[in-house]
């Protein structure tokens, strides 16, 4: 009903071709409302129906605006940051690694409450140390940082933290809040038609929105659903930890970890926080598998 | 220092195994000088408390607690198992949590890494070349590749199939809640 009430807010403004920072404050003031509570997560069910084929781009740009992203949005989002990324890093020629990572990938996916989304792992070429996620399933480590793991539960360590970032639809809020409201500006400027169009223009720059930081607590969170999906996915449950505390090992000026350590916390305060978060949470928990015999080497 | 060889892994075609050493070797050379600045008893100590915790006689919260320790002390880590790590601290030896203690880099680490970086000098090489960096400038030029993405969908493993797989690697799904934000 509200959003119904926006979208004519919208239509009438662009008409009188009002002010964009008069819109912008306008609708700052309405997302910030409807950002408030946490987004719901919605039932999973990939046989939705799509979207009415008619103004697919005023479709979006509503649901983002209203905060209420469908799953097929949000996959379409996710899909065009993924291939922007993978435009800049492919995937690694390596079937057998690619397929090891989505069968652990997966298997840790089915400890989540979304275990029917379709969950995409790649390894991507760079020897940059790094892992990223987009919305709607989407996640990616670079080579670099596979080299660096010992074993298959710090491979799903790695997996899990990611996969906390599409659970909390983290990058998502960050593209509501920071871009939406540029994105809408824009394209009531440029009547933008094209739904690829304003996808674009929402994400930003190629696959920039990867490289923005998320804020610190997103990443400690990211970090406590790390640790949470190994442990019950049968793995150690300690495996994220040990590759926190291995990229803390490598010097803060080393070029492979500039852009990890620009975007997220040092690993040691990341440590610092799983330590306050896990306390005794664990002890009760059975040792779990380091699967060391089944990981994967590169060739 | 640092920046000269690590230059060189973004050049294709060009890098040798050379390269490679001297890369290592002046990431070796690039941790802090601290060895030399330790007195002796802290030259054993390679890691560091992360949190306050209490020195217990066995890897068990229930067992004798034998001392405290507190943040930022300067430990020798042993071992770890399971939620435990082995420290030695001024005299004493026995168990803390794993995520209380933090190893720190060490000098025979990096030497050990240049050893492993020698020993295979083709394939790092071949695995190198052609590699781009992710740095925020080429990530924001990069553009939509839609035979990736192609490749990358046919990847997709079904929930069955992922299922098979834990079944035969022995991995059983167990109950755990989300860890809630500390202090709440």
């Amino acid at each position: 009903m509200k959003s119904r009430y926006l979208w004519l807010v919208a239509g009438m403004l662009s008409i009188s071709q009002v002010q964009a920072n008069e819109l912008e404050s306008l609708f700052k003031g309405l997302l910030k409302k409807k950002l408030a509570p946490p987004a719901q997560e919605q039932p999973v069910n990939p046989a939705q129906p799509a979207a009415a084929a008619e103004k697919p781009a005023d479709q979006l740009l509503k649901a983002l605006m209203g905060g209420n992203v469908s799953l097929e949005e949000e996959v379409r989002i996710g899909q065009q940051i993924a291939g922007n990324l993978l435009g800049a890093a492919p995937l690694v020629r390596d079937d057998g690694l690619q397929r090891y990572v989505n069968r652990v990938g997966r298997w840790v996916s089915l400890q989540t409450e979304r275990p029917d989304l379709a969950w995409h792992f790649g390894v991507i070429e760079s020897d940059d140390l790094n892992a990223f996620a987009a919305p709607g399933g989407y996640i990616f480590l670079t080579k670099g940082l596979y080299r660096k793991l010992n074993n298959e539960a710090e491979l799903a360590g790695v997996l899990g933290h990611e996969i906390g970032h599409v659970l909390r639809k983290h990058h998502l809020k960050l593209l509501q809040k920071s871009q939406g409201i540029a994105a809408l500006g824009g394209i009531l400027g440029r009547k933008l038609k094209n739904e690829n169009e304003v996808l674009q223009n929402l994400i930003g720059n190629g696959a920039e929105v990867v490289a923005r930081g998320l804020d610190k607590d997103a990443e400690y969170e990211a970090d406590r659903i790390g640790v949470v999906l190994s442990a019950r996915a049968g793995y150690d449950a300690y495996a994220l930890p040990a590759v926190l505390a291995e990229i803390g090992h490598v010097a803060k000026t080393d070029k492979s970890v500039s852009l990890l350590f620009k975007t997220h916390p040092h690993p040691e305060e990341r440590l610092g926080q799983l330590s306050e978060a896990v306390g005794e949470k664990l002890d009760a928990l059975p040792e779990g598998q380091s699967g060391a015999g089944r990981f994967y080497r590169l060739r | 220092m640092t920046q000269l060889p690590l230059i060189n892994f973004t050049l294709i075609g060009v890098i040798s195994a050379g390269c490679l050493c001297f890369s290592a070797m002046s990431q070796a050379m690039g941790t802090p000088p601290q060895k030399t600045a330790r007195t002796v008893a802290e030259s054993n100590a390679n890691a560091v408390m992360l949190k306050a915790d209490v020195l217990r006689a066995t890897p068990n919260a229930e067992s004798a607690e034998l001392s405290r320790i507190e943040k930022g002390a300067r430990v020798r880590l042993l071992v770890s198992q399971g939620g435990w790590s082995q420290i030695t601290v001024i005299n004493k030896t026995g168990w803390v949590r794993v995520l209380s203690v933090s190893s720190e880099a060490r000098d025979a680490v990096d030497l050990s890494d240049l050893g492993a970086l020698g020993r295979k000098p083709q394939g790092r090489v071949v695995a190198v070349a052609g590699t781009r960096g992710l740095d925020e400038e080429n990530l924001k030029a990069a553009s939509y590749s839609e035979a990736e993405i192609a490749l990358l969908h046919g990847y997709l493993m079904g929930r069955a199939e992922a299922e098979q797989f834990a079944e035969s690697a022995g991995l059983r799904a167990r109950d755990m809640p989300y860890l809630a934000t500390p202090g709440q």
